[in-house]
């Protein structure tokens, strides 16, 4: 692998680690969130502030993990407000008061002209992609055991209809700010990560499009799947790289995609592959 | 007999609508009581306001000698009481063993901690099964939701209260919608249950059914109750054939 | 003088958010829908308002023939992208949106380049004198131009047939449909009256700044979401009322708050304090 292949895997591992936080909050949870990108650039300013300040990695990351999480949980506790679209569009604006925030502080935070000069994490580019590939593993293996775990079990009633699941005893707002835990420390863990490769951020890494983007991967793969987020994850990533043409025309690749699989195939990858296999598995039956 | 739900002096409006107005009664350990009266009578407000679903102006509820008032609605289910819907609400993406395995595992859902560290759900689906089994519909347990008949899912209703393992069982219409058979045949399964000592508040329209099965009756009318005690005399009482009659006129009517 | 000044500067962008923002909660009142393409409907407005007045000298003409073409687009919108959609879940229109935005927004960057287009000579810079204070002839047309749309379009929905099928297929879509009303008639009305808004606020916007780029419809019709969420979904009343708020409340923040938060994040952070108090909105819908 070459330098650019290798950074190209990198990436790849980030935004996976990324969409599936949100799936964890969306997918699982059922708590839509147009904010996402906020905690990855949180995650991502804890690791430049700390590191610059001569910080030993492991603890930047963590801290970047806790930090995401943190404020995750008082984001979260919106959602014990408000529902749906509401959530939906506070969420948005939590993601445009996170950039506000970061915009005007200029000393501390780099302003408009963003945080250079972050120190290395100390690894080569195959190491780091080491780093990254573990974070995907764990953050898949953490997914994969929650889905099978009484506590999916609670976050797939809550997703479905909260008011039942009172009745049926399930502290749902307990429930839900775990789930935004969870989601942001891993959007925490991502950032964390982005900012040690990059070593160089800047506000609108992080904006709304950011969001977006996060959500078409979690979308295109099919909400609330592993396997379909990864795939869809480095499905939208690794495309606009793969030809001039598709990187020219990027976002309007991104949005044309969104559409398309929201307009025919809304549960994305991952329901696609369920209703092959459906099909299949029903003619093998009758034979 | 010990009182196990006391509800003292509900009061509850929305804007200028008197859903219910200072109404108070008490459910003896191990009773069966039929909650009755013409359609908005406040019947099922009163259920929700004792589950805590909604919010009324003024009420006093005592669970077991101990006030919940206050209390969200999964600490309420948590300290013993279980409800049915009116109209029925599964969770859309679990088949009908999952449903009430859900329920049965209330325990380990309990904190977020104890969810997050249990895995096997073998205790629960077997748990499941046998109250599906009860209730008849157990051939339908790995079946999907979409595309049951009412029938199946009215019991599975009342399958999930039950699999909370309740001290107090809150039925809303359990047999609306069912056939003269089915009815029957779950208000038989409900009698069962009570005798095994759990304790039931049930409305219902379906009046036969109510004056074979029930051990006492509370009639409200208007947002207030306006008889209580022995089915057969409560239903002999003028008011009470009244509130009926005029109201069962007025919807023939209409 | 500061606040009359203050006052006066949010009014302006209160009515250019009221014109935005009528048209998406209308959309959302119909259909539950976050219309988020709407804001590329502005912007198309305003590319089709700038190249047509500079085309044909006459402002007014262009932003008949702009209202009319964004009406049409607004109402092709509707029949091919969300009409065999409305059955699923919120999230799917909510993204297919979101996407359909970011595609038109890349289509306007090819088709008019990166950088915007300008007027070759702005109209209505005047000044005019008006309470002591020096206004350009633009902010005035925005504020009455504004107010007297709306107040046309509150006449046909009170005093028209249309208007009056249109309040009921809001309030019960199902009961307007006994009474014979064509709710798709209803639905197609809609999109071209509130698409043509929107062309209508691109073209103010475009008129105090002179100038269209792809990027316009960015923030201000997210902030309209914003709006019509603070408006209390799906009413009118409410988010017009809501656009005036918040259009004062950034004047006056910018002041005050500025060091700590920009103009949008001050927008943000209003609508998030309001929805904690009132997660129904100000002003509910019913």
């Amino acid at each position: 692998m070459g330098i650019y292949e290798l950074s190209l895997a990198i990436i790849v591992c980030i935004n996976i680690v990324l969409a599936l936080g949100l799936n964890l909050i969306t997918g699982y949870c059922g708590q839509i969130s147009l904010g996402h990108a906020a905690f990855f650039g949180i995650g991502a300013y804890t690791v430049g502030v700390l590191a610059k300040a001569g910080f030993p990695s492991a603890v930047c990351i963590f801290a970047a993990i806790l930090m995401a999480g943190f404020i995750g949980i008082i984001v979260g506790t919106a959602s014990l407000r408000v529902r749906d679209d509401f959530l939906a569009i506070t969420t948005m604006g939590v993601g445009f008061l996170f950039l506000g925030i970061i915009r005007q502080q200029e000393g501390l935070l780099g302003g408009e002209m963003g945080l250079s000069g972050i120190p290395t994490i100390g690894f080569d580019k195959p190491g780091f992609l080491v780093i990254a590939f573990i974070a995907v593993i764990l953050c898949s293996a953490l997914s994969l055991y929650i889905k099978r775990s009484w506590m999916g079990f609670a976050f797939d009633a809550v997703a479905t209809d909260e008011d039942t699941a009172k009745l049926l005893t399930v502290d749902v707002a307990a429930y839900k700010l775990t789930a935004f835990a969870l989601g942001t420390a891993m959007a925490g863990l991502a950032g964390g990560l982005y900012c040690y490769f990059t070593r160089f951020i800047m506000p609108d890494d992080f904006g709304f499009l950011t969001s977006i983007s996060v959500l078409s991967m979690v979308a295109v793969g099919g909400i609330g799947s592993v396997p379909g987020v990864i795939i869809g994850t480095a499905l939208l990533t690794l495309l606009p790289e793969m030809s001039t043409f598709l990187s020219d025309y990027k976002l309007l690749f991104y949005g044309a995609m969104l559409f398309a699989v929201m307009r025919f195939a809304p549960e994305g990858i991952a329901g696609i592959g369920t209703r092959v296999v459906q099909i299949y598995g029903r003619r093998g039956d009758a034979k | 007999m010990s009182v196990l739900l006391n509800v003292r002096n509900v009061t509850m409006h929305f804007g200028g609508v008197h859903a219910l107005t200072d109404v108070s009664f008490q459910v003896m350990q191990g009773e069966f009581l039929s909650l009755i009266g013409p359609n908005g009578a406040g019947k099922t407000t009163m259920l929700r306001a004792i589950t805590g679903v909604v919010t009324p102006q003024f009420a006093k509820v005592e669970l077991g000698g101990v006030s919940i008032v206050g209390l969200p609605i999964h600490k309420r289910a948590r300290l013993g009481m279980a409800m049915t819907n009116q109209i029925v609400r599964p969770f859309v993406t679990m088949n009908l063993l999952d449903n009430v395995a859900l329920a049965a595992g209330h325990r380990r859902i309990a904190t977020v901690l104890k969810a997050v560290s249990s895995v096997d759900k073998g205790a629960e689906r077997k748990k499941a099964q046998e109250l599906l089994d009860m209730l008849g519909i157990g051939k339908h347990t790995q079946e999907n939701i979409q595309g049951q008949p009412l029938g199946v899912l009215k019991r599975l209703e009342v399958a999930r209260a039950l699999a909370l393992e309740p001290k107090l069982l809150l039925l809303d219409e359990p047999l609306a919608g069912l056939n003269h058979i089915e009815a029957a045949r779950l208000a038989d399964v409900i009698v069962e249950i009570n005798k095994q000592g759990l304790t039931v508040v049930m409305i219902e329209h379906n009046l036969g059914e109510v004056l074979r099965v029930s051990g006492r009756l509370v009639v409200l009318d208007n947002g207030r109750k306006i008889a209580e005690g022995d089915p057969q005399i409560v239903m002999r009482q003028p008011k009470v054939r009244a509130a009926y009659v005029g109201k069962e006129a007025e919807d023939a009517a209409a | 003088m500061l606040y009359l000044e203050l006052l006066v500067q949010g009014l302006i962008y209160g009515c250019m958010y009221a014109i935005i923002a009528v048209g998406l909660t209308l959309v959302y009142g119909l259909l539950r829908i976050l219309h988020v393409a709407h804001a590329g409907l502005f912007t198309l407005g305003a590319y089709l308002g700038l190249i047509l007045t500079n085309a044909t000298g006459s402002l007014f003409l262009a932003m008949v023939l702009s209202g009319t073409t964004v009406g049409l687009v607004g109402m092709a919108i509707y029949r091919f992208c969300y009409k065999p959609i409305l059955h699923k879940p919120p999230y799917v229109a909510l993204i297919a949106s979101i996407g359909l935005f970011i595609a038109m927004e890349e289509i306007f960057r090819l088709l008019f380049g990166p950088y915007g287009l300008t007027y070759t000579k702005v109209p209505l810079q005047q000044t005019v004198h008006f309470f002591n204070m020096n206004l350009r002839a633009v902010d005035l047309v925005i504020v009455f131009g504004s107010i007297s749309m709306l107040g046309v379009l509150s006449w046909l929905a009170q005093k028209t047939r249309l208007g009056i099928a249109w309040r009921a297929t809001v309030d019960d879509p199902q009961m307007a449909e006994s009474f014979g009303v064509s709710v798709q008639k209803v639905r197609y009305l809609n999109f071209f009256i509130g698409s043509a808004l929107a062309a209508m606020a691109g073209i103010f916007v475009s008129l105090l700044s002179n100038m269209a780029e792809p990027t316009m419809g960015g923030v201000p019709s997210y902030k309209a979401l914003a709006i019509i969420v603070l408006g209390g979904l799906g009413n009118v009343g409410g988010t017009l009322i809501a656009s005036i708020i918040l259009g004062i409340v950034e004047a006056f923040g910018t002041i005050y708050v500025g060091d700590f938060l920009d103009r949008d994040a001050i927008a943000f952070a209003f609508l998030i304090i309001i929805l904690m108090l009132r997660p129904q909105g100000l002003f509910s819908r019913k």
